[in-house]
């Protein structure tokens, strides 16, 4: 009895130290990133940070412009997600509702294997194989563009899109399929006005999470989109160079000096990418929340 | 089995056969349902009452290995005719299921849905949807919350508004796959005495483990055992006077 007792404290407090290790860790993360970050306003107004329009981080005067690389971010996530949502989700339905039982058994795990491959072989593909036909269809001076950093990320995207909204559309119970089929609706009617909403929280956290994946991608990005921190134009601004945030922190980190202006302002941008996360996140559960016809 | 009927025949069945994959589920059936009265179907699990059910409005062509031969007439059209869209036939031959399925939406569009894709207009539906609402005996506990979830309701009243819901878009025939199966005994009686009522203007054909409520409630009862019909006729001879022995020893509780 006793030796029970202290099995189960035991295994509760294991328990219980797990969590909390996750729990600090992250704190801990927190602190340090915005610490850092918050360094550079010191000499660097907050101001300055996120309306200059040059990152210029090695100028006699260097200025620690954020908007070039925000809106190279915002450009590839959201060309990224034109292509890989409707594509996603559309095999979602596809391997759920319409597809051959044992065709779908073979297609959703070749749809997951895609999210194991390593980012630097995305990047090594967009590189050697995309970016020449981008240049070439599109009669461009380079093929490094926003263009084929979003197709490479909505590629990347897709597994996480397929996989999770296609769990979501199969989870809703074949009974309220069979009520709407019974009503005289066709099969369509049936996916898109019963299935689709049904599955609608768990389909948005699947679009959030593919986004999520597209934003903090760096290898990929760094590796296909060129890297020039200009302020892209939109749409024009998918067909020309952009480096994204994340790309940023990667190509520059290695050489700057600790300490210096230039390392605090990329721990600030590091502090951005973590609130723009922060954000989407919200904007995730806000979306669950307001289809609250939860099953 | 009876001859004619008073009211006259809805659904006819001649030599209806039904194999899943090998396993050949229902043998031979014949029956003659009528028009505005409610048949039962009873027998123990497994019997194949609610796979016969399921071949009035077609819901096994939704089961890839189902097979079916033989003929089903609904008011005189042959529905495995090559001719039949299954999607107006399900129009005129609605089903309420085992348990209750609302959509998860608002009480209001789950009983809109039906008459929506069948092409009525936004202006049309408050009315549809108030007079479905009361036929379903349901409109006096809802009427001032139409716009809550569907699933805030009880369970008895979940079925109830899947009874309306399929009211609304005025079928000829209800099929019931064990409408009561999942509820207590109040909603039961609920439902029985909308079902009785309801037996004016439909065709009702309902399946039920329950004896006592097919009894309670059907004017023809049809028995089935491991994939046969063995009897069927009015309810009160096959509970009074079984004219089969298997009939006999089910309805007096010797097996089943």
């Amino acid at each position: 009895m006793l030796t029970r007792n202290l099995k189960e404290k035991g295994i509760e407090s294991l328990l219980f130290a797990s969590g909390a290790v996750a729990v600090i860790a992250l704190i801990l993360l927190c602190i340090f990133l915005f610490k850092e970050g918050v360094l550079l306003f010191k000499d660097y107004s907050i101001i300055n940070f996120l309306t200059d329009t040059r990152w210029l981080p090695t100028a006699k005067e260097p200025q620690f412009g954020l908007l070039p690389l925000l809106l190279g971010s915002f450009v590839v996530t959201v060309g990224a997600i034109l292509f890989s949502v409707p594509l996603g989700l559309a095999a979602a339905i596809y391997i759920s509702e319409i597809a051959d039982p044992r065709f779908a058994n073979i297609m959703k795990p070749v749809a997951e294997i895609l999210a194991g491959i390593p980012s630097v072989v995305y990047g090594f593909f967009g590189l050697v194989v995309l970016v020449p036909i981008v240049q070439k269809t599109l009669q461009l001076p380079t093929g490094q563009t926003a263009l084929t950093g979003s197709i490479i990320l909505g590629i990347m995207a897709l597994p996480t899109i397929i996989s999770i909204s296609e769990d979501a559309i199969s989870s809703v119970p074949r009974s309220i399929k069979e009520g709407s089929l019974a009503l005289g609706s066709t099969q369509w009617q049936t996916i898109y006005k019963v299935t689709f909403p049904a599955a609608l929280s768990g389909i948005s956290a699947a679009v959030m999470l593919g986004i999520g994946r597209a934003i903090g991608e760096t290898m990929t990005v760094m590796m296909v989109s060129g890297n020039s921190a200009i302020i892209p134009g939109f749409p024009s601004g998918l067909f020309t160079s952009v480096r994204t945030m994340t790309a940023t922190i990667a190509l520059e980190m290695g050489e700057v000096p600790q300490g210096s202006d230039h390392f605090h302002a990329l721990f600030a941008i590091g502090s951005v990418l973590f609130i723009t996360t922060f954000i989407i996140n919200i904007i995730a559960n806000y979306i669950k929340r307001r289809y609250r016809f939860n099953l | 089995m009876p001859e004619t009927y008073d009211n006259g025949t809805e659904i006819e069945v001649k030599n209806l056969n039904l194999w899943y994959g090998e396993k050949h589920a229902l043998h031979d059936i014949s029956i003659d349902i009528p028009k505005n009265s409610v048949t039962a179907f009873i027998g123990p699990s497994g019997c194949g009452k609610s796979t016969f059910l399921r071949c009035l409005n077609r819901m096994n062509d939704l089961i890839p290995t189902c097979k079916i031969e033989g003929q089903v007439n609904i008011s005189n059209e042959d529905i495995y005719s090559r001719e039949t869209d299954v999607v107006d036939l399900r129009k005129k031959v609605g089903m309420v299921f085992q348990k209750p399925n609302p959509f998860p939406m608002s009480i209001f569009d789950n009983i809109s849905y039906g008459p929506k894709i069948h092409g009525f207009s936004k202006k049309e539906m408050p009315e549809i949807v108030e007079h479905a609402l009361k036929s379903g005996a349901l409109w006096e506990e809802i009427s001032d919350r139409l716009d809550a979830s569907a699933l805030d309701l009880s369970g008895g009243q979940q079925q109830r508004l899947c009874i309306a819901r399929t009211l609304a878009v005025k079928p000829e025939v209800i099929l019931f796959d064990e409408p009561c199966s999942a509820l207590d005994p109040i909603s039961t009686s609920k439902i029985e005495d909308l079902i009785l009522e309801l037996k004016k203007d439909y065709t009702i054909v309902i399946v039920t483990h329950n004896m006592q409520q097919a009894a309670r409630i059907s004017d023809y009862t049809a028995f089935f055992l491991l994939g046969d019909l063995i009897e069927f006729g009015k309810t009160n001879q096959i509970f009074e006077n079984p004219q089969k022995k298997e009939t006999e020893d089910y309805i007096t509780g010797r097996f089943g």
